[in-house]
């Protein structure tokens, strides 16, 4: 059972790694603004789940609280940049 | 595994830096920032450092990057 749990986290920081690595390969190429927005909200989205993770990991659920405030703001931040492509703000 | 991560999660924070700092497009020189704040949130959480990654997640990535939207689209640059 223990080493299931290992494996699993063993996964999931893997999966993590691919995914940040993708993500900021499609920041570097994104040819619009628009891909860049989606690169940045995709990275937010890994950023939260490894936060999380970490606050496992670590055995310190006080992280969970940073992830909780991240995941609010990236909301605010994604919004504010739709709004100025949009020519609202 | 906490030390590869942090290894690159630092080297986000180089690539979203250039990035921002040679964009022609000013929003996504924003959107650069915005990452490499992130990145820096992140690094924050895995040093041990809750309360400051609090911080830089409320102030570099959410007013930050609002006022320097707000300035590009007062000033009349910007966009695509």
């Amino acid at each position: 059972m223990a080493e299931t749990a290992e494996l699993i986290l063993k996964l999931a920081f893997g999966l993590i790694f691919i995914g940040v690595a993708l993500g900021v390969v499609r920041l570097v190429k994104g040819e619009t603004t628009v891909d860049r927005v989606i690169a940045m909200d995709l990275l937010t989205i890994i950023a939260i789940s490894l936060i999380v993770l970490v606050a496992h990991v670590a055995g310190r659920f006080i992280y969970v609280d940073v992830a909780v405030v991240y995941a609010l703001l990236s909301f605010l931040g994604v919004m504010a940049v739709a709004r100025c492509l949009e020519q609202g703000i | 595994m906490i030390e590869l991560l942090a290894v690159m999660l630092c080297l986000g924070i180089l690539v979203s830096g250039l990035l921002a700092a040679t964009l022609d497009n000013l929003v996504g020189a924003v959107v650069s920032a915005e990452l490499a704040s992130l990145f820096a949130a992140v690094t924050y959480v895995l040093l041990a450092a809750p309360d400051v990654a609090m911080t830089e997640a409320a102030i570099g990535s959410g007013l930050s990057t609002m006022i320097f939207l707000y300035a590009i689209r007062r000033t009349g640059g910007g966009g695509d």
